[in-house]
């Protein structure tokens, strides 16, 4: 669905979107975005500014109360069950919560993104053992995830999203348990990802992770979009909230 | 396909591998249950052969006033065919009963010595069909044939038929009753086995539709293990009841009543067909509860 979608649109279309939690805590307020197909863009705002929402509701993990949000042309909405797995499986997400399986090995926390492709096991085998090096993990492979550090918790969440190389990776927060170096090794593994063609949505208030780089910013602030910067042969839409360039 | 099939068993596999107290308490349970019908049903099923054997050798005697003569048997006949078909009529004579008296006693025939061949009333013997078993029909038969010319009354060992009809009757029930038992102790043990596998392996199944696993995916491991609890406990249930026949034929055998018996075990389709019901009924079990308990 995302990989044939043409380049030339946005992969991810936000149109007016409004969150509130109940009773009346209003997480996303009237906000439009678009993010086009390989595009790296970094969400940033402080803590509960509305990021890690927007993401949820880009994976469809929530839903919005008003507002369409639309990937590869689809409106989410209306998706139906199985469209809704098929879209989840060609996105990667690595939550800030990690969701990780405790009881289960490092490979497997990985694997489990792969396995519901059904990819053969030569396959999972050689890209986890990849993932692992990149994020020096080899020695952890057969431990239970449980057993990790924060830290490596964090590089087994953003192992698994990277698993499948999926068209859309989300990624919450990726850097927030990680020292500058990791930190860096795992901006390099997103900016493979993305000249690979994937699109890539970082929400983010790790200044060093977006700071002096060439990617667009959209910054958070209390769910609405305070600042935009542009981004080159593409336009944000005209009617989204607060949008301003810098 | 192939890659399908090898994940939902791999899969299955862990499931087994992560919950195998409730998956063992399972089998044993449902092997039980499946070993109790299982054992009625074949005591059930060799009563009632045990029943047809003894069937064909149900007759009914027409004790008579006067013996027969040749020229009145063929109308005798038609008139006993004419109310019901039957195997064999056979006309016994005094003398002939005498005989066969005398016979049965063997050495202690000299008793009848001072008797003479004429105590003994004559008598027609009415084999009936086969089909006639039903204890009601029979009763309506053995009626009829008291209304015979000279018929003084009829025989036909009653006592032991309604002994042997209520005691099939009570094995029906038994049958019916650990069937039901069989049926509800599945359902409720599948249904609690994969209960427990949900609420177990909720952080997977959450990270499971987090990263996108089909219905299917999730699901058909849950009826794989439903499929495997059935052949299983089927299994080790006919296997018990086989080790329990096989034993009762080497050390209960030789003469005596289960002898008389000459008790066999399940024809091959019947095994089949218990092994069938039983994987059907775990698989549905496990379906049903997939329904209510997994929410993908």
């Amino acid at each position: 669905m995302l990989e044939t979608y043409p380049a030339d649109r946005p992969l991810v279309e936000i149109v007016k979107v409004t969150k509130v939690y109940s009773p009346d805590i209003v997480a996303l307020q009237n906000i439009s975005l678009s993010v086009a197909k390989g595009e790296l863009l970094f969400l940033t705002g402080r803590s509960g500014a509305g990021k890690t929402t927007l993401l949820k509701l880009i994976c469809c993990v929530e839903k919005p109360n008003k507002g369409v949000i639309e990937i590869a042309g689809k409106d989410l909405n209306k998706l139906s069950s199985p469209n809704i797995q098929a879209l989840r499986r060609e996105t990667g997400v690595a939550y800030q919560d990690f969701k990780i399986l405790p009881r289960q090995t490092v490979y497997r926390n990985i694997a489990i993104a792969m396995e519901v492709n059904y990819t053969a096991a030569k396959v999972i085998k050689k890209r986890i053992d990849e993932l692992l090096d990149v994020l020096k993990l080899t020695h952890k492979r057969n431990i239970p995830a449980g057993k990790l550090s924060r830290g490596e918790q964090q590089r087994v969440a953003i192992a698994r999203a990277a698993a499948t190389k999926p068209p859309l990776i989300l990624a919450d927060e990726p850097t927030g348990n990680l020292d500058p170096a990791m930190s860096l090794q795992v901006m390099g593994l997103f900016e493979k990802l993305n000249e690979g063609g994937s699109t890539i949505i970082i929400a983010t208030h790790d200044e060093t992770l977006y700071k002096n780089n060439r990617y667009r910013k959209v910054d958070l602030h209390y769910g609405q979009f305070a600042t935009q910067s542009t981004l080159p042969g593409f336009l944000p839409p005209a009617n989204g909230n607060q949008q301003k360039l810098i | 396909m192939g890659h399908e099939t090898y994940f939902y068993f791999k899969q299955t596999g862990r499931n087994l591998q992560q919950s195998w107290g409730t998956q063992l308490m399972t089998l044993f349970t449902v092997s039980m249950s499946i070993l109790i019908f299982t054992f009625f049903f074949l005591v059930y099923t060799n009563i009632i052969k045990a029943g047809d054997r003894f069937g064909d050798e149900l007759r009914l005697i027409v004790y008579l006033d006067d013996e027969v003569v040749p020229e009145m048997r063929p109308q005798i006949k038609k008139k006993i065919t004419d109310y019901s078909p039957v195997e064999k009529i056979v006309f016994v004579s005094r003398d002939e009963a005498f005989h066969r008296l005398n016979v049965q006693l063997g050495q202690e025939g000299d008793v009848l010595n001072d008797l003479g061949a004429g105590f003994l009333p004559p008598s027609i013997e009415v084999f009936p069909k086969k089909d006639l078993k039903n204890l009601t029909l029979i009763k309506q038969f053995s009626d009829y044939l008291t209304t015979l010319p000279g018929a003084q009354k009829v025989q036909f060992g009653q006592g032991w038929v309604e002994r042997f009809g209520y005691f099939t009757e009570l094995l029906r029930v038994i049958v019916f009753l650990s069937g039901g038992l069989l049926v509800m102790a599945t359902a409720f043990m599948v249904s609690y086995s994969i209960r427990l596998t949900v609420i177990e392996k909720e952080a997977e199944l959450e990270v499971l539709r987090l990263v996108g696993a089909r219905s299917s995916y999730i699901q058909t491991p849950l009826l794989i293990e439903g499929f495997l609890q059935g052949l299983l406990s089927s299994g080790i249930g006919l296997g018990m009841l086989y080790l329990i026949f096989l034993w009762t034929k080497t050390h209960l055998s030789g003469p005596g009543f289960l002898h008389l018996l000459d008790i066999t075990f399940f024809p091959p389709v019947t095994t089949g067909i218990i092994m069938g019901m039983s994987i059907l009924l775990c698989t549905g079990g496990s379906l049903v509860s997939i329904r209510k308990y997994l929410r993908i």
